[in-house]
């Protein structure tokens, strides 16, 4: 073990210093000041980067703990059993930090247990409340062996332990009907939603990217521990888990082709608008390349080559989220929503937050089990060095990842610069005079009661008071004089007094607009005097 | 009272008739208390502060409000049940039961819950179709001051039977078709009018079935993915782990019969 005392400033932790402090200041503003000032959301646009980003991507990118417990536990694999306990903790860390997004998001938040006793079964929605719930208590099962361990805690560590498989077989089904309802959200607004997105089959497609985003994750995440904690796992595991990624996309992709095939939106693909190039995009960088990529087995086994194609399935993953959520909502919404400042930062808070707990956990719980592992094999380089010459593989891989990199940020960006050149096509309400006397019936004569001051009663007559050319009810009726309660007594609100004030009749009677109130000797043109 | 509130309500709106003179618009803003948001109100858009507009399309007046659908989508998704269907049609909000998820935003077909996005507190806002007005036996108030009759209140069948009147005795007046006798499966206000509705901001390319169905087709399919995927994994399991221990059995035996040596095999 290597003490090195106080934690030193490096500049990955002044980042996470200036996200936290960025984050904690939206936080204030976001309960502060509500919703309406701290994001762009709108009556247009009510869900935007919380939901598209902090929810759905954060429950797909919690993927890794179903699929590697499944493999693990049900199908009896047991070689990829060293990499279940990091997979089960990003899955438990991905939910938490789902629920604080929605704390954000709600705008009652304090009102986020009621689906637990305020039922809508009909509801997706409600189904990914009680998902939510139940899979986020069977993650924390699944995972605290590894705190009572640390505590040495036998009893509950035995009864947990009994109960690994029927956990892991709820984690699994409550899973399977999470990932694929967060696609079923979208299943209900098929006029909103650009077929490019919207299909039948959404709940299905979110399914199964899951699965090779979960393997994607399992990837990444090693490798990346590596990096921060020297910990890693057997490259070959994790070339095995590029496979079957493979194998999944391959299904998606295929799936995604007849799907789009048989509703004969896949021309919509190749038209020059913003869907279009973001749905490439998103094709391109997240299914296509990583395929291709993990389909070569130099690639695959090559450690630089396993990194990338499963960086770049999370990063097309998020954006097949995003583009479900946002973009594809875009054009029928009528506005172009483009996150607040305080809904980037929060949300870069709540990744960040994900980081350091991920770090603390590995750093004081056993997460990785076979920790002897890093005295034999300290680094990685060194083991992918067994298995390959690897300048060759470094090279393809470069010049692969390049290219379909290169290739998903111009169509991501040519789509930007599309839909802003459209963003001003917006459809005009026009406001110009109306048709006049459609069989136009004016309210009876009115006559309006007597007040303290005034000469007499008042004889209204609406006829006299209309322009036919233009009829605007508003000019009067808006706070002026009542509609609905204005029979005989308003309620003393019409006097002469509130006249005089440039109130009620004054209002237009002002001497200026038409004669005013005073203006005239003859009070009988208006008063009844009897 | 009772009776005649079970009957279900509707309104109509006949864009021919309508003059523009945002009767409808003031008499909602007073029912509902609401503050001034616009002064024009021909430019006003739906809010949390305004239920019904008057806008001006393809040079007629359309109304926009709550649809008070037969099988509302924002019922069906709500996830705590906020949102009620009534009898009578309206469509109704309990805000003490609301998260503020804004689903119901997210997957209403015609855009118009609102909410209440500067509250500390907010709340989904939209028409109410005067509920507490029909409870009385009164027309909603929009309808009560319509001085032209282009909003109408009524009984849903009576008005669908004047609305295909005024089309069979107006031969080319209006465009046959009466709008939300089968939009997303029935509203409880119709609409007539003398140009296509798209052109008027109502969208033609609305499915003709309740909307809720799409995502009952997913929900509906839970008991079966729980119970087969429960059984289907189980059943794995058990067969992986039995040959796990077959396999096991087997490297024992042979270990067995290597240090017993050849010949005793039978026992």
């Amino acid at each position: 073990m290597t003490r090195s005392g106080l934690p030193r400033l490096t500049f990955w932790r002044l980042v996470l210093v200036a996200i936290l402090l960025a984050g904690f200041y939206a936080t204030v503003i976001r309960f502060v000041k509500g919703l309406g000032a701290s994001t762009a959301l709108s009556d247009q646009f009510p869900w935007g980067l919380w939901i598209g980003f902090d929810v759905m991507c954060g429950v797909a990118l919690a993927a890794g703990g179903f699929t590697i417990s499944a493999v693990v536990y049900i199908f009896n694999i047991e070689r990829f059993k060293p990499i279940i306990r990091p997979t089960i903790l990003t899955a438990f860390l991905g939910y938490s930090l789902v629920i604080v997004a929605l704390f954000f998001d709600l705008g009652k938040p304090y009102n986020i247990w009621h689906p637990i006793i305020m039922w809508n079964p009909r509801s997706v929605m409600f189904e990914v409340g009680w998902c939510v719930t139940l899979y986020t208590t069977v993650l924390a099962l699944e995972f605290s062996p590894v705190v009572f361990e640390r505590l040495k805690l036998e009893r509950p560590l035995k009864i947990v332990k009994s109960l690994t498989i029927p956990l892991v077989i709820m984690g699994v089904i409550l899973s399977t009907l999470h990932q694929s309802s967060l696609g079923s959200l979208f299943l209900i607004v098929p006029s909103k939603l650009h077929p490019l997105w919207y299909s039948p089959l959404l709940p299905l497609f979110f399914f199964i990217s899951a699965i090779a985003l979960g393997c994607a994750m399992t990837i990444l995440e090693s490798f990346l521990s590596l990096r921060a904690f020297r910990k890693s796992l057997e490259p070959h595991l994790l070339a095995a888990l590029g496979k079957v990624a493979a194998v999944v996309l391959g299904l998606y992709l295929g799936l995604k082709l007849y799907d789009l095939a048989s509703r004969g939106a896949l021309a919509r693909a190749f038209e020059p608008a913003y869907e279009g190039r973001m749905f490439l995009a998103e094709i391109l960088l997240g299914a296509i390349a990583p395929m291709v990529m993990l389909a070569i087995p130099r690639i695959r086994k090559d450690q630089l080559g396993l990194f990338v194609s499963a960086l770049m399935i999370v990063m097309g993953f998020i954006m097949n989220r995003l583009n479900v959520g946002i973009t594809g909502i875009d054009r029928s919404s009528g506005v172009n929503y483009f996150p607040s400042l305080t809904e980037v930062s929060v949300t870069l808070m709540i990744v960040a937050i994900g980081f350091v707990i991920f770090s603390l956990a590995v750093k004081y719980l056993r997460v990785f089990e076979h920790e002897e592992k890093r005295f034999i094999v300290p680094e990685l380089p060194a083991a992918a060095a067994l298995n390959r010459p690897l300048k060759s593989a470094g090279a393809l891989v470069m010049a692969l990842g390049a290219c379909f990199v290169a290739g998903a940020m111009a169509l991501a960006y040519s789509g930007v610069r599309l839909r802003t050149a459209a963003a001003s096509v917006a459809e005009a309400v026009e406001d110009a005079p109306g048709r006049a006397g459609a069989s136009f019936a004016p309210p009876a004569e009115l006559v309006i009661a007597r007040s303290a001051a005034s000469p007499g009663w008042v004889r209204f007559d609406h006829a006299a008071h209309i322009n036919p050319e233009r009829v605007d009810c508003t000019v009067c009726h808006s706070g002026q004089f009542s509609m609905l309660g204005a029979k005989l007594d308003t309620g003393g609100r019409v006097s002469t007094e509130n006249s005089r004030k440039m109130d009620n009749c004054g209002a237009c009677h002002n001497g200026t607009t038409v004669f005013g109130i005073r203006d005239r000797r003859d009070c009988a043109a208006c008063h009844l005097t009897e | 009272m009772e009776t005649r509130s079970q009957v279900k309500k509707a309104i109509l709106f006949d864009t021919t008739l309508c003059i523009g003179c945002g009767a409808c618009y003031e008499a909602c803003k007073e029912k509902n208390s609401l503050p001034r948001t616009h002064n024009n109100f021909l430019r006003d858009t739906l809010s949390a502060d305004t239920y019904t507009v008057v806008n001006r399309r393809a040079g007629r007046f359309v109304r926009r409000m709550c649809m008070h659908c037969d099988s509302p989508t924002c019922v069906s998704v709500c996830p705590v049940g906020a949102l009620e269907k009534t009898a009578a049609g309206p469509v109704l909000y309990d805000e003490s039961k609301c998260m503020g998820c804004r689903y119901c935003m997210q997957a209403c077909p015609f855009n118009v819950p609102a909410y209440e996005w500067d509250e500390p507190i907010p709340r989904i806002r939209k028409c109410t179709l005067c509920a507490d007005r029909i409870a009385e036996g009164l027309p909603t108030a929009c309808a009560s001051v319509c001085p032209t009759g282009a909003t109408k209140f009524g009984d849903r069948a009576g008005l669908i039977a004047e609305a295909r009147q005024r089309i069979h005795d107006n031969p080319g007046r209006y465009s046959d078709h009466i709008y939300g006798i089968e939009e997303v499966g029935g509203t409880s206000v119709l609409l007539l009018s003398d140009v296509p509705f798209d052109s008027l901001g109502y969208r033609m390319d609305l499915m003709k079935a309740p909307l809720p169905d799409l995502t009952w087709q997913a929900l509906e399919k839970i008991p079966g993915v729980v119970t087969v995927g429960g059984a289907l994994m189980s059943g794995i399991y058990w067969i992986t782990r039995r040959r796990a221990k077959v396999r096991r059995a087997l490297s024992e035996q042979a270990k067995d019969i290597e240090s017993a040596g050849p010949g005793e095999s039978d026992s």
